[in-house]
């Protein structure tokens, strides 16, 4: 196996993982207390939040990479270098074509998490507007960074806002954009060793998951996006995914070395 | 051309299922009371307010439907390719299979959760576990046979190379996801806080005040599920079809322009027409229901 090819595996791990970990904290997340219309932000859970978006990435991911390696959309040599685990080796990847098709797998992966995660800020939108009859209000910020609109003159009597307003929609968008992206480098880091599309779609799975839920513990329940205080807890989460995504690699690494 | 609309047909189907999925997941979540704020029903016994209402929130709607998803899916893998059964024939199967699992687990997870409450003299109600789990296991069939149904399409004759167990897992903790984001708000912030006023968050001195009486005798689960059928659970049934219908649309229509990149765009559009979609609807809600205070002079 090539030393390079490994280092790749190791490198792409690192920093789809650090993606992923980074983004979680560009979710607005409102938990239980946004399901009761008492915080601002999504009404569930940090990591299955984050897994929900992630995951349609993986799903587009990898609906792209099948249809490259079936030929029906053209990038000529990047499924013989799939199959034959060529693909992280040095003429390889300075192949632009090579190069075309990682990045349209990974655009792919962006794409389908950012729909999800705008799906998800919507969606109940309309059931507090419609269902609650409540506006979409932050109490973090006084007016909104984006739009402007002054916030806490909408916030309810003893809430703390409710539903995601526009500038939580878009914080969620970049959310999207890096989970989605990280999805996708370790579902191709995965590919690249030769590992069955099962067992890197599973990885990437459980590698997402190990990031999502050590973002998780430095958010501490709820965040509602990049303007929210919390957010400055990120280089903690920084330095903690960097090294386990780094030591998931080396074990990802590690098996496929042993495999080839 | 004959390949696009075959593709374009079981997309079609695919979101019916999904859409049925979503909105039997929320409803389902809603019996067993699985929906945030599931953390209400366990404190209402801590501050007072006894209630007959059915709680296994053991784990998260997420990962709950993904061991489901993925249960049904793999028996029915199993029962197709291990035994040559009809695949139509093999989901229903593997569904039932992880449904009546589902049974075990709402049964001995609403046992265990309220066992844990005897300090705050909370009942366990053998008539609400006899008479709210065949429901819960009921919808958890649908849910688990759409789930299984259009992963089952999306690998097979879409073509996403997962194996469709797989895809099960995936898009089971995508419908809980989606559930727990969307149905359970109306649940959680309309329906067991009924008595405050229409148009207000829940203030958070109110927290496990949950409403006790229905509108005959005292509430039950089966009373919840009755009044979140009516926006919860469609909501969340058409929130989950449209991320399976619009992100397969995109990528089968448009894949085939400008080498892939076409699907890519398009996807892109669809999100800033959400956005604005959003935009719009933040300034209408804005303009009918506030300001609530007048604005400080700075």
């Amino acid at each position: 196996m090539d030393p390079i090819t490994l280092i790749l595996i190791i490198a792409l791990i690192a920093i789809g993982g650090l993606a992923v970990g980074i983004g979680v904290h560009f979710v607005p997340v409102g938990g239980a207390p946004a399901a009761m219309a008492q915080a601002t932000g999504i009404g569930t859970g940090t990591t299955m939040l984050a897994a929900s978006s992630g995951f349609l990435g993986l799903i587009s991911a990898g609906l792209v990479t099948a249809e490259i390696v079936s030929g029906k959309i053209s990038y000529p040599g990047f499924a013989e270098a799939v199959a034959n685990g060529t693909i992280f080796t040095m003429d390889k990847i300075t192949d632009p074509t090579i190069l075309q098709a990682i990045a349209i797998i990974v655009v792919a992966g962006i794409v389908g998490a950012m729909l999800m995660m705008v799906i998800l800020c919507v969606m109940p939108n309309i059931l507090y507007i419609f269902g609650l009859g409540v506006p979409l209000a932050s109490a973090k910020v006084k007016k909104d960074p984006i739009t402007g609109d002054v916030q806490y003159t909408y916030v309810t009597k003893g809430t703390e806002g409710h539903g995601t307003p526009t500038v939580a929609v878009i914080s969620s968008l970049i959310g999207g954009l890096l989970g989605g992206a990280g999805g996708a480098l370790i579902y191709l880091a995965l590919l690249g060793g030769q590992l069955s599309i099962a067992t890197a779609a599973f990885g990437a799975v459980g590698i997402f998951f190990v990031n999502s839920v050590l973002a998780s513990y430095n958010i501490t329940g709820t965040i509602e996006g990049f303007h929210d205080p919390k957010f400055k807890r990120w280089p903690r989460a920084f330095i903690a995914c960097l090294v386990a995504s780094f030591v998931l690699g080396i074990w990802a690494a590690g098996i496929v070395f042993l495999g080839a | 051309m004959e390949e696009l609309a075959v593709s374009l047909g079981t997309l079609a189907l695919m979101g019916a299922c999904a859409t049925i999925a979503g909105a039997a997941e929320d409803l389902e979540s809603d019996f067993g009371s699985q929906s945030n704020a599931n953390s209400q029903v366990q404190l209402a016994p801590q501050v007072g307010y006894l209630h007959r209402v059915y709680n296994k929130a053991i784990c998260g709607e997420p990962v709950a439907y993904g061991l489901l998803s993925a249960t049904g899916a793999a028996v029915a893998f199993a029962l197709a390719t291990a035994f040559a059964v009809n695949i139509v024939i093999a989901l229903a199967l593997g569904a039932a299979v992880a449904a009546l699992m589902y049974g075990v687990y709402a049964t001995t997870a609403y046992m265990g959760r309220l066992t844990g409450q005897k300090r705050f003299g909370q009942p366990i109600y053998i008539d609400v576990l006899l008479t709210t789990t065949p429901p819960i296991i009921a919808h958890a069939f649908i849910a688990t046979m759409g789930i299984a149904t259009f992963s089952y399409l999306l690998n097979v004759i879409i073509g996403q190379p997962f194996p469709f167990p797989i895809l099960a897992l995936l898009w089971g903790i995508m419908t809980g996801g989606m559930g727990s984001a969307v149905g359970d708000v109306h649940y959680g912030a309309e329906r067991q806080y009924q008595y405050k006023p229409f148009g207000m968050g829940l203030p958070a001195a109110q927290s496990g005040k949950i409403v006790q009486k229905g509108e005959v005798g005292l509430r039950n689960s089966i009373d919840i599920a009755g009044f979140c059928v009516k926006h919860g659970g469609p909501l969340t049934g058409l929130g989950l079809g449209l991320t399976v219908f619009v992100d397969l649309w995109r990528h089968i229509i448009f894949i085939e322009f400008v080498n892939g990149w076409g699907a890519m765009i398009a996807g892109l559009l669809v999100i800033v027409v959400w956005v604005i979609g959003n935009r719009f609807l933040e300034v209408w809600a804005r303009k009918a229901y506030g300001p609530f205070k007048k604005e400080e002079a700075t």
